[in-house]
């Protein structure tokens, strides 16, 4: 016989692993993003919450978000519309989403967890104020966390308590963390950290920056990546829009693929900094956020169902994924908002379609080679032309090249010390000259020397 | 050409004053932290005038000096002003990693001051890699490098994109060619110098961290940036902090130091004006009965105390 009082097994999860669970797998840079997004979904429900397509042109402009970061703290404020006491009591500050909360209109938040994960990460001691329009009224509160005394406090509830606050200068969430974490101490400290913040938020909130949304990192603004693809002569990218039916919700996808730089002269790796390769690749966007970024891996379909991995040879290509949604449970958005949930139907529909598109450039960089001079001369006809501004059209077009008579050609290979090398291409005129080039112009100013005229 | 076939360390005013400031800092920091059981690691070159002050002011005994130069290694061997000094020869980035297994050395504070006669460049940062990963706690680190702007491209336009290759991520994208200028140069490369290092020790998560220390651009014939740290204990943390903090650390210095080359009668005539009541104005020293740029007066009578006297004495 099992005595009553121990017919249950105690399954109910301590708050502290709870937080640690949480907190382990995401990066710093990825919860300040998940708070950016909450901002975002204020600024885009007061904007009028229109889908997310590259045509909307919705005007973010009035909307502001701020962060700064130092030794000691974290502040983040927005004027994005605030958080509303019911919403505060109800929803905002449950571990995640109850099944009574509504669905907000085309929102990047999904699973209910974004906030409470993200000041876990940053510290212990955290405010957070909101003020908001209640009957035309500006109204506020705030709610302290002290995460030290709220894990070690014996009360079986996990309420966070709720205090009257003065009004914020405009209706916004303002959010001050203090007593960092390690990881967020450390991280604050780096230069490099924060410059590398201000790359992501510039490439991940590309479109929604294009619409005049201000996010500034330590007072300065971030200007957007203005993510562009070439066009022109034979070289046309693809803009193909689609709406499916998931559970009698529309979700519209537009895919666009093309070049957006031309392919490298020699697919050997290099241990220079290379843009154009950084930038290649598929890019997946869900509700205006860009989820996943220059993408190379089987996640996108490289090196899956007969579709070859990705090499240094492919780099100029870039692809985009568009989902948009009023329900955003429906977009394929992992709960780090860092990459896609591959599981996801809608994502597998469109995966044969993007696998279409980056065939044509394998087969476009393949012939290629073959015809180099005259690639190189068609290339050159294309200009940068921002995504915006593309016409629709099915697929992607890139010429066909016949290849012509081969001339029989030497490869040359040598090494030298780098610093000769530095020094020989500074006194060329350029100090950052790629070596090929410092090759072929000692080659060419030594023919000219010692061989003369042809 | 090495540099000491072509320069006497111990004639340029800006790099007395330098030099100067980094002991002063140095003197602090070794107060603080007890650094007397410290291994003083450079590049004495023939003169090892920041040996013999290492020696002299800061009571350390232990030093490494590395020569590159054949020769240069050859006339230092010679002139190496103590017996514990120990002379190696090669390259610091080949040399360094020898330190590691001098006995004890481990387990010691290091002062390493690499005093480069060249640009930042692939070699430097290496070393800056190397030290941050290897100085044990307590270390104080120091690297002088040259500001010529024309080391860093010709254009200007060249020049960010080089800034970026050698220091990676840390350089802003909007770094313009302005401030790679031959003016703005000298404290943009201290700044991201600095940036670099503190970044390298929140990666490796050095347990005390990095205290900023000193950051000294000053300009003889050429521009130069001096840029150190400390890498502190943990619980020497406050303590170094506090040091580096207090009104009277000098060794941040905003403008770039341009100390005059004067004559010893016209350093009489200002030195009789010093400590000043105001400060001292131009016209005051042409009352005095000849001139100066302003900012050459300033530089004077805020170092004047670092500033060498120089005769030629025939021997």
């Amino acid at each position: 016989m099992i005595p009553e009082n121990r017919s249950k097994a105690d399954a109910n999860p301590t708050k502290a692993f709870f937080v640690r669970m949480i907190t382990r797998d995401i990066t710093l840079e990825d919860c300040i993003f998940d708070l950016i997004d909450n901002s975002i979904d204020g600024a885009w429900e007061l904007a009028g919450g229109q889908p997310m397509s590259l045509d909307d042109n919705t005007d973010l402009s009035p909307y502001r978000i701020s962060i700064n970061v130092q030794n000691d703290g974290f502040l983040i404020q927005d004027n994005c519309g605030g958080i509303t006491l019911d919403d505060a009591a109800d929803y905002a500050f449950t571990f995640g989403r109850k099944d009574t909360a509504e669905t907000e209109n085309f929102s990047i938040g999904v699973y209910g967890i974004g906030m409470k994960r993200a000041v876990f990460k940053i510290g212990s001691d955290i405010t957070i104020h909101s003020t908001f329009i209640d009957e035309g009224k500006p109204s506020s509160f705030c709610v302290p966390i002290k995460v030290d005394e709220w894990l070690t406090s014996k009360s079986e509830d996990w309420d966070f308590d709720i205090e009257a606050a003065p009004d914020l200068p405009s209706a916004g969430v303002k959010i001050q963390i203090s007593n960092l974490t390690e990881v967020a101490l450390r991280s604050f400290e780096s230069p490099r950290f924060i410059q590398n913040l201000r790359r992501s938020i510039s490439r991940d909130y590309a479109l929604h920056l294009h619409r005049g949304l201000a996010i500034e990192v330590q007072g300065k603004p971030v200007s957007g990546w203005a993510i562009e693809l070439r066009q022109g002569g034979d070289f046309l990218p693809m803009r193909a829009t689609f709406t499916e039916q998931i559970q009698d919700e529309d979700v519209h996808v537009e895919l666009l693929a093309g070049m957006a730089a031309a392919p490298p002269d020699s697919s050997e790796p290099s241990d220079d900094f290379d843009d154009a390769l950084n930038r290649s690749g598929w890019y997946v966007v869900c509700n205006g956020r860009i989820v996943l970024a220059a993408d190379k891996t089987s996640v996108t379909g490289w090196g899956t169902e007969g579709w070859p991995q990705w090499h240094p040879q492919y780099s100029g290509f870039m692809g985009l994924i568009v989902f948009a949604s009023r329900r955003a449970d429906l977009l394929p958005l992992t709960t780090t908002k860092r990459s896609v949930d591959e599981t996801s139907a809608v994502y597998r529909q469109f995966r044969p379609k993007m696998r279409d598109a980056t065939k044509e450039w394998i087969s476009y960089t393949n012939a290629r080679k073959q015809v180099r001079v005259e690639a190189v001369k068609r290339e050159e006809f294309t200009k940068s032309v921002p995504i915006f501004e593309i016409v629709p059209r099915a697929e992607v077009a890139l010429p066909r090249i016949a290849p012509t008579p081969k001339i029989p050609e030497a490869n040359v290979l040598y090494s030298v010390p780098k610093a000769r090398m530095l020094k020989l291409a500074s006194a060329l005129g350029n100090i950052n000259m790629a070596y090929k080039d410092v090759g072929i112009q000692s080659f060419e100013y030594t023919y000219s020397d010692l061989v003369g005229e042809e | 050409m090495a540099s000491f076939d072509s320069i006497n360390y111990s004639l340029r005013p800006s790099k007395s004053v330098q030099r100067g400031l980094v002991f002063d800092g140095l003197r602090k920091l070794s107060n603080a932290l007890d650094l007397s059981n410290a291994v003083y690691i450079g590049f004495g070159s023939i003169w090892f005038t920041d040996f013999v002050l290492a020696h002299k002011t800061l009571n350390i005994d232990d030093m490494v000096s590395i020569e590159a130069n054949e020769i240069g290694f050859k006339r230092a061997q010679f002139n190496k002003s103590y017996r514990t000094i120990t002379m190696m020869q090669g390259m610091s980035q080949d040399k360094l990693p020898e330190v590691l297994s001098m006995p004890g050395y481990l387990n010691r504070p290091w002062i390493v001051w690499l005093d480069y006669d060249s640009a930042l460049n692939e070699g430097v940062v290496q070393d800056f890699q190397w030290t941050l990963n290897n100085a044990p706690p307590n270390s104080v680190l120091l690297f002088t490098f040259s500001a010529t702007q024309n080391a860093y491209g010709d254009k200007p336009v060249q020049r960010p994109e080089r800034l970026r290759s050698l220091l990676g991520d840390v350089v802003p994208d909007d770094l313009s060619k302005e401030d790679c200028s031959k003016e703005n140069l000298p404290s943009v490369l201290a700044k991201l110098a600095m940036d670099y290092l503190k970044s390298e020790v929140a990666d490796l998560a050095r347990p005390g961290g990095l205290i900023e220390a000193f950051r000294v651009p000053y300009f003889d014939s050429v521009g130069m940036v001096t840029v150190g740290a400390v890498l502190p204990a943990v619980g020497a943390v406050p303590a170094a902090r506090a040091v580096v903090s207090t009104g009277d650390w000098k060794c941040l210095v905003d403008e770039v130091i341009h100390a005059p080359q004067l004559t010893l009668r016209e350093i009489a005539a200002l030195q009789s004006e010093l400590p000043p009541v105001g400060a001292i104005t131009r016209t005051r020293v042409q009352e005095l009965g000849f001139d100066l740029q302003d900012e050459q007066i300033q530089s004077f009578q805020k170092y004047y105390k670092y500033l060498p006297s120089f005769a030629e004495v025939v021997v």
